[in-house]
């Protein structure tokens, strides 16, 4: 419960502390009309051609688009900003400050930053997928919605464990903007259904890194093809994730602490 | 001339010292980089099939032709971005960069041109592993082949004179990342970079024409993935030429003006 | 002969924005700015001759930084001419970059994951000085500066000092004539800002340069220069030889005197500083230090008595102080 306290606590000046550039917020939104409107044109380009996509029509892949930007802000505002940030903490040797702290800290080095208006893009996620959605003219059960929002959170987490794991790994020999861009385009594979791309590009995207978690289920769980396998099989690799990463974390952090002593 | 090519070699020999250095990081920036291809290959090539073989004249084949070149193409493009021109002038740096009896630019192009051989280096693995995958069909002429590697530096220079232009701005405003993603919008569209340009709508591909966008991606891909004559090969490095010219003289125009208002409220 | 460096009714006045909080506020002041005017050098006049090594002293925002900027070119002067060796630095041109240098202590360009002997042959190329002279000019640095085994390591492996050795060494490799240096030994330790003081003397003698330096050390200041300008709220308070700096601002000595019986009360003579193995430490208003050693010498059995000027950095101190109260 602590944790749960002390991240809302740093939230909490996080947004505050971004409150004050409220102009930030408007170029975030140009920046996510920027994107949509290129997102937009990809997809009529596509249906400029045909009238589905391996199976997925016009509205389906939209609701796809929209959970991929939705997720997109959630990575951006919660998760990179705290891996970066723990990333220069290694490289200039600041992350003492951090571990001299009472309180977890993986959970700390988690939740220290949070950038507020970069939540713009999950509000204009969810826009587009409400559009998408009344435009399949699906009708929304509760019990959809739940999965979503479950598959959503599970996304989010397992993202979260491989955002970390790279961290701890990689954090002493590679430059952060790297490994931001490697994020950034592996993410970016999200965009479309996974179920486009060759096996080999799918398994990486599912158990590498897990896009299809992150984006497809959701937008599955949306569009009526979810299935309670796939929903169980997300629950044991989150599961498995979690686990991993704090393993691979701990071991990073004993080295850290060896490198430093 | 000599002191020119002799600084040249020298930024070039240094830039490669330091970036071999980070081949790691380099990888990893590049296997992030060619999702972006390969996203749009696999998408491409799906709709080639369902319409039986072809797309705006592209089959499967031609299509993994033209995003493996991409990805040569999209490491030539890379150059010093408008936020490295953002952070040099708020971190000082130039005024010491100022302080050198040279362009700055010169050491820019440099740099990175010298950064090219380490990429290219680290990219041959890539391609060979990318043409397994995906099984491209290439028909290259000797002179295709040669236009093709001017035009890659040609497409290199044009983006640098552009970008520097977008990174210049920040001599006046400091708020300019919606500047620059607003650019590389219109960018990724009207280039060659998101599709082949002849997958746009007609009057796309006519705008497309009065800009320097197109010289940069789709050009150099299509010398060697399309069926050009060496006329056509060569007044493309022309219209090259002269975007690199038009963009040198807006640069140094707008340079004058940047250093005025830098030399005005201090660095 | 004429001068190096010649500054007259030299100005730099700021535009600075006055800018409120808030989204209302931001917007408003793309139409309506206010601006306040602040002069950051407000008509100063000097000139340095070849071969000097001239002290530029002032608090922070005094306008040393802005000066040396509008001498190397970076800043365009309000009103008032600059001339560097017969040219106008505002142009920068290379003729005249090529004959200059300018160290900034805050600053580096070296390549950072490179030994610095990879800088140094870029900073060749970029001033194009023929190869023998580079070699010969290298070399003598590196062994001033004791430099044989750092030279060859990453800059990034290099230690604070280090690295600000091997930045003096890049910016002088093209022996300009004119140096301007602004807090060169910032944040060194002592052994380090002597032997970077000693390069520069040596500099200065070998090559005649001219040298304008500002630093918070006034060790280094003393060391370097005969001579000193003071520069506050954009003003030159003086211009002269260190010693008369002294002379006219200070209004103490200091006395200090060995006893033959150490107990005996001072403080009738003065203000006692200090008073330790039998010697000790008065400060005597100046007027009167005459009077007082005569009268202490008489009155007291006295082994040994000198007489020495306040220190520089109290007299500094003291300039800065009286004007902000004038």
């Amino acid at each position: 419960m602590n944790t749960i306290k002390l991240a809302w606590t740093y939230m909490r000046i996080g947004m505050l502390n971004e409150l004050q550039y409220r102009a930030n917020f408007f170029i975030q939104l140009f920046q996510s009309a920027v994107a949509v409107g290129t997102g937009l044109i990809g997809l009529s380009l596509v249906f400029g051609q045909v009238d589905n996509l391996a199976g997925w029509s016009r509205g389906e892949l939209l609701a796809v688009m929209g959970v991929h930007i939705l997720m997109g802000g959630v990575i951006r505002s919660a998760i990179q900003p705290n891996m970066e940030r723990l990333m220069n903490d290694v490289l200039n040797g600041t992350l003492d400050f951090a571990l001299t702290k009472p309180a977890d800290a993986q959970t700390l080095v988690s939740v220290r930053e949070f950038r507020f208006w970069q939540l713009t893009d999950v509000v204009v996620g969810l826009v587009i997928l409400v559009v998408a959605v009344t435009q399949l003219q699906a009708k929304m059960e509760a019990l959809q919605i739940v999965a979503f929002v479950a598959a959503l959170l599970m996304g989010a987490v397992l993202l979260y464990c491989v955002w970390l794991m790279v961290t701890s790994i990689a954090f002493w020999v590679i430059r952060v903007g790297d490994i931001v861009d490697l994020f950034q385009g592996l993410y970016a594979a999200g965009r479309w259904p996974v179920s486009v791309y060759p096996d080999w590009l799918r398994t990486g995207l599912t158990f590498l890194v897990p896009v299809a978690f992150a984006v497809t289920v959701p937008a599955e769980a949306m569009t009526n093809r979810l299935t309670g396998e796939t929903m169980l099989f997300a629950l044991g690799l989150t599961l498995l994730f979690v686990i991993l990463a704090r393993v691979v974390w701990l071991i990073g952090l004993r080295s850290y602490s060896g490198a430093s002593a | 001339m000599r002191r020119y090519i002799d600084f040249y070699l020298s930024s070039m020999r240094i830039s490669i010292l330091s970036q071999i250095q980070y081949r790691v990081a380099n990888y990893f920036y590049m296997i992030g980089m060619i999702t972006e291809p390969v996203i749009y290959l696999v998408v491409w090539s799906t709709i080639a099939n369902q319409q039986g073989g072809i797309v705006g004249g592209y089959t499967a084949g031609t299509f993994a032709a033209y995003y493996i070149v991409w990805t040569l193409v999209r490491n030539m493009n890379i150059v010093f971005t408008p936020f490295g021109w953002e952070w040099r002038i708020r971190e000082g740096n130039l005024s010491m960069e100022l302080m050198r009896p040279m362009h700055p630019i010169h050491n820019d192009i440099a740099y990175f041109s010298g950064w090219k051989f380490v990429v290219i280096l680290l990219w041959l693995p890539l391609a060979v592993f990318l043409t397994w995958v995906f099984k491209p069909t290439f028909d290259i002429t000797w002179m295709e082949a040669l236009v093709f590697f001017i035009a890659i530096w040609g497409a290199y220079l044009i983006r640098t004179m552009l970008l520097s232009l977008l990174g210049m701005i920040t001599f006046w405003t400091t708020r300019v990342s919606a500047i620059f993603e607003l650019y590389f919008g219109f960018e990724l569209i009207l280039s060659g970079r998101l599709v082949p340009m002849t997958l746009m709508p007609q009057w796309v591909q006519n705008l497309s024409n009065y800009l320097p966008f197109k010289w940069t991606f789709f050009f150099p891909i299509e010398t060697l993935v399309g069926a050009m004559s060496t006329q056509e090969l060569w007044a493309g490095v022309g219209m090259q030429v002269l975007w690199i010219t038009i963009g040198a003289s807006f640069l140094s125009l707008v340079w004058r003006a940047a250093i005025k208002q830098f030399s005005a409220v201090g660095g | 002969m004429s001068s190096v460096v010649s500054i007259s009714q030299l100005a730099k006045y700021y535009q600075v924005s006055e800018r409120e909080g808030g989204l209302k506020a931001s917007i408003a002041s793309l139409f309506n700015r206010k601006y306040k005017n602040v002069k950051a050098v407000d008509g100063i006049t000097f000139n340095i001759e070849a071969g000097e090594v001239v002290g530029f002293l002032g608090p922070n925002g005094a306008g040393k930084t802005t000066t040396l900027k509008m001498l190397s070119g970076l800043l365009h002067p309000t009103s008032g001419s600059v001339d560097v060796l017969g040219y106008e630095p505002r142009h920068r041109s290379h003729d005249y970059l090529r004959q200059i240098t300018l160290v900034m202590g805050n600053r580096n360009q070296l390549t950072w994951d490179l030994p610095a002997l990879d800088s140094f042959d870029l900073q060749r190329a970029v001033y194009g000085i023929p190869m023998d002279q580079f070699k010969a000019t290298r070399d003598e640095f590196i062994e001033l500066l004791e430099l044989k085994d750092l030279v060859t390591k990453p800059v990034r492996n290099l230690s604070l000092g280090e690295r600000m050795k091997m930045e003096i060494v890049a910016a002088l490799l093209h022996r300009p004539k004119v140096l301007f240096l602004d807090e060169p030994t910032l944040g060194l330790d002592v052994t380090m800002q002597r032997r970077i003081r000693a390069f520069i003397a040596e500099y200065n003698k070998r090559y005649n340069a001219t040298v304008l330096l500002t630093s918070h050390y006034m060790a280094d200041v003393e060391a370097l220069c005969k001579r000193v300008i003071v520069i506050h709220h954009g003003r030159i308070l003086f211009d002269g030889d260190l010693s008369k700096l002294v002379n006219q601002f200070s209004s103490y000595k200091t006395l200090s005197l060995s006893l033959q019986n150490p107990d005996v009360d001072l403080s009738k003579y003065g203000e006692v500083v200090s008073k330790e193995d039998g010697r000790v430490t008065l400060r005597v208003p100046k007027a009167q230090t005459s009077q007082v050693t005569a009268k202490l010498l008489s009155e007291l059995q006295v082994d040994d008595l000198t007489v020495e000027d306040a220190p520089v950095d109290d007299v500094i101190d003291q300039v800065f102080s009286q004007k902000e109260d004038a």
